[in-house]
């Protein structure tokens, strides 16, 4: 049994925006879609930027990858702003959690010291190779084409701050309060051998004009390093009793997890498209092959860091890794080389 | 490599600043495998001389979890509130169907904005060279997505049940008075990053906010629009980040060294003048489309720019060397005709726009005449009455023709000499042996600083003519802007009036 309210009912005359209607038909959109989908400026800019005068203010030349249409490409997680803060603030309540936990039981303190040197010599120091991550991510949200791509990206350079902020949480929590070890963990990124090809790799991002290209380089690193650092590491830790280290590196590893939705879902749309699909799997397999080259170093020189300290069969991990993306890139049309070994 | 003594590790706590410090500034250094210069390319043309990033002070000190979990409680309450508005058809309380045409103005013509907004403090928040500013832009750019969104989302219910909403984002890319916002914004796009600070951080954001932003959410609170407002007061603190962010750009400007002070003035003068031209629109809104009044534009702007940028802002930047904006004095001239001039344009050509217009009531023109003592009865009182003789006689006028733009701020040129409100302005520059037409000495500045940006503008008036725009007749234009039947011309009569009065009728009958 409930009981009846009485309310009056008024028939709206429309159910959504024009655009939505055209696009989708005559049914009601969400909230995603009201607030993604042709957003972005079309035509008539007016004027032409200083610093590019060839170029339009919104220009799809800005990247070789382009879509017939820029949406249809769509965030497979339907964030728009308000789902993606409550989306992060549970990450973060998470996170801050864990570190409450950690440092409450003084985990860190119990942590195999050479597990402890491992955060900070390869962990820490990633902060800044995040740092570079929200600068690539930044370019893309302004140079982007189409809503749906660039709000994604505008998310990911968010991201990017936050997980370098978490990062030196970590640290600081690491330092028992204090910034020496993120101190020396910069001294590191920027002296020690092996993070030097993952800096290198990350300063010629930053000099990379095409927002395409900088964004899939960035991700090929990102799919070598983070398997590697926050799931292949995090299992061994478990082994070897350095659990504090897989408390932390599960919060990595599940952003990654979401961050790869979007990118996986851009990738699909780039080579499915109608007409440029062929041209952009070939545009791709060019990127992603040389991104690869890079990226493994990067990330066999920091495997091999951390092998020293904690003998975890990084290198093989890394391998693996490349062998995986190389899958991925095939599954999704990108005829990637071979192993180039 | 240094490792963690753990017997010295006695909690040595960092105080807020540092913390922030460290989390933030300190994860930038100086790149040795390529040129620092590549990094920044955008930093060096605009001739602003910048010693030490590093002085930046922060405006605000969020990190990305708090911002984060702050900004989900805010947006969980703006949404329950669209949400029981829309499933109690609040809307059937607003003060009138004719309300909703400064709505319509604000989501064809400032919400498209917000999301430029967005993208270019992406390009700030990649561009710029100090660690500080670029994360405090960061936030800003994913604040004004927020903006764009929740407006949508706020009107999303309105355009259900209203005309005009329908098509916003094409309507913003094409339709004549929407250039006016669009081509403001579009001048600061086109700058470079420092322009952009001064333009929109600056001016728009701090110089400006109370006439440009706030006029539309306190109209809702007068006019019964609960989403709107809540949406206002939910943007608020977003609001004064962004504008200590605005703040703290000049002052750090004006700081670094002294070759820029006459950069920045220019500046100063170039943006004030141009976003002052856009609250063209805005003093009309305030005088004109709101059933139920807040303040009148010339308390408006005796308020929040005479009294509190004026006599505040500018007595601190004196320090620095910054005087008021140049042509200041002809915006104090306009206060008393700026709407009424205005609103007559809009009200003759709303055949061809997205919102509809009226003759004011009687009641309305008490009221603009008790606020407008030394001008409404003189000057314009006389237009309203002819026009009420023309309905009487079965004639609502309306112009066929189309009006001449000005070339830098797209206003139909509709305003008068400086002194003498009958007069009608207009000058002229010349530019690589063409004439260009402008609305007033401020524009005519504008236009003669940078001639070569200007007369690229897309004048929507000139494309017209060219046959840009969908055909040679008015229906024709009007298709191309996906302007439909109920949107345009009359208030009185029209699609969202008569359906107003039947829903207000159906209440009455049912004894709601």
């Amino acid at each position: 049994m409930q009981y009846e309210l009485r309310t009056q009912v008024i028939e709206p005359t429309r159910k959504t925006f024009d655009n939505l209607v055209a696009r989708y038909g005559d049914r009601p959109a969400s909230r995603y879609q009201e607030g993604s989908i042709d957003i972005q400026p079309k035509e008539n800019f007016h004027f032409r930027p200083l610093w590019a005068p060839d170029k339009e203010i919104y220009d799809e030349t800005f990247s070789v990858l382009r879509l017939t249409d820029p949406y249809s490409f769509l965030d497979p997680r339907q964030y728009y702003y308000a789902p993606y803060v409550t989306s992060r603030a549970a990450m973060f309540d998470a996170f801050s959690a864990t570190l409450d936990y950690l440092e409450e039981r003084g985990m860190f303190d119990r942590l195999p010291e050479r597990w402890t040197e491992l955060f900070q010599s390869v962990v820490l120091p990633l902060r800044h190779y995040e740092s570079a991550a929200q600068m690539v991510s930044c370019d893309t949200a302004r140079f982007g084409f189409g809503t749906t791509i660039t709000q994604c990206a505008a998310y990911a350079a968010f991201d990017r701050v936050g997980n370098a902020q978490l990062i030196s949480r970590v640290g600081l929590s690491l330092g028992g309060g204090s910034a020496d070890l993120l101190d020396a963990a910069k001294t590191s990124w920027l002296q020690d051998a092996a993070l030097q090809p993952l800096r290198r790799l990350a300063e010629e991002l930053l000099v990379e004009r095409d927002w395409g290209v900088s964004l899939v380089a960035l991700d090929v690193a990102d799919q070598l390093l983070y398997p590697l650092l926050f799931t292949h590491l995090d299992e061994v830790a478990l082994d070897r009793g350095a659990g504090s280290y897989s408390l932390i590196a599960q919060h990595l590893s599940r952003w990654f997890k979401d961050q790869r939705r979007w990118l996986d879902a851009l990738y699909r749309a780039w080579t499915s498209d109608p007409e440029l699909g062929e041209a952009n799997a070939k545009l791709l397999a060019e990127i992603v092959d040389t991104a690869l080259v890079s990226g493994r170093a990067a990330a066999e020189s920091l495997a091999a860091g951390a092998d020293l300290l904690v003998e975890a069969g990084c290198a093989t991990a890394v391998d693996e890794s490349a062998t995986t993306v190389r899958a991925f890139f095939t599954s999704v049309g990108v005829p990637v080389k071979e192993n180039q070994r | 490599m240094t490792i963690a003594n753990k017997a010295s590790r006695a909690p040595k706590k960092l105080s807020m600043k540092q913390r922030y410090q460290v989390l933030t500034r300190d994860l930038d250094w100086e790149p040795t495998y390529v040129d620092p210069k590549d990094v920044f390319p955008h930093t060096e043309f605009e001739g602003i001389t910048i010693h030490d990033w590093s002085k930046w002070e922060d405006p605000f000190r969020l990190t990305v979890d708090a911002y984060c979990k702050y900004q989900a409680e805010k947006d969980k309450r703006l949404y329950a509130v669209l949400d029981g508005f829309a499933q109690s058809q609040g809307h059937l309380t607003l003060t009138d169907a004719s309300y909703l045409n400064a709505m319509k103005l604000f989501l064809q013509g400032v919400t498209p904005l917000e999301y430029q907004a967005h993208r270019n403090f992406a390009y700030l928040a990649r561009h710029l060279n100090g660690p500080g500013p670029r994360f405090a832009s960061l936030c800003q750019s994913i604040d004004e997505l927020r903006h764009t969104q929740t407006e949508i989302h706020t009107l999303s219910n309105d355009n259900k049940y209203y005309s005009g909403f329908h098509n916003f984002q094409q309507m913003h890319d094409r339709v004549w008075y929407l250039s006016v916002p669009k081509s403001f914004f579009g001048d600061a796009l086109a700058s470079g990053p420092f322009e952009f600070l001064i333009a929109i951080g600056f001016s728009f954001e701090y110089l400006l906010t109370n006439l440009l932003f706030v006029p539309f959410m306190s109209g809702a609170s007068f006019n019964g629009d609960l989403p709107t407002m809540t949406f206002g007061f939910s943007a608020q603190s977003d609001e004064s980040r962004h504008m200590t962010l605005g703040l703290e750009a000049i002052k750090f400007l004006l700081e670094q060294d002294e070759a820029n002070v006459p950069t920045v003035q220019a500046w100063i003068d170039k943006w004030f003048w141009r976003g002052y031209r856009v609250t063209a629109l805005i003093a009309q809104m305030l005088d004109y489309m709101l059933p139920r009044k807040v303040m009148s534009w010339k308390e408006a702007f005796e308020l929040y720019f005479e009294e509190q940028m004026l006599k505040g802002l500018f007595a601190d930047l004196a320090f620095y060397g910054i005087t008021p904006p140049r042509h200041v004095e002809d915006a104090i001239a306009e206060k008393e005709i700026l709407s009424h001039q205005v609103y007559w344009t809009l009200y003759q050509f709303s055949h061809a726009a997205a919102f509809t217009t009226s003759v004011p009531t009687a009641e309305h023109e008490k009221w603009l005449a008790e606020t407008y003592p030394e001008t409404f009865d003189k000057l314009y009182k006389e237009l309203w009455d002819k026009e009420r003789e023309n309905i009487a006689g079965g004639g609502r006028h309306f112009v066929r023709g189309l009006p001449q733009l000005c070339q830098v701020c797209q206003i139909p040129m509709l305003f008068t000499e400086p002194g003498d409100p009958t007069t009608i302005c207009q000058r002229e520059s010349e530019f690589k042996g063409e004439k260009f037409q402008t609305c007033s000495n401020g524009c005519q500045w504008i236009f003669e600083r940078e001639p070569e940006k200007y007369v690229q503008a897309w004048l929507p008036v000139h494309q017209i003519y060219q046959g840009s725009c969908g055909g040679p007749t008015v229906p024709d234009v009007l298709a191309w802007y996906g302007v439909q039947e109920g949107d345009s011309g009359e208030h009185r009569g029209s699609l969202d009036d008569r359906r107003w009065q039947e829903w207000h009728a159906d209440s009455v009958k049912e004894g709601n």
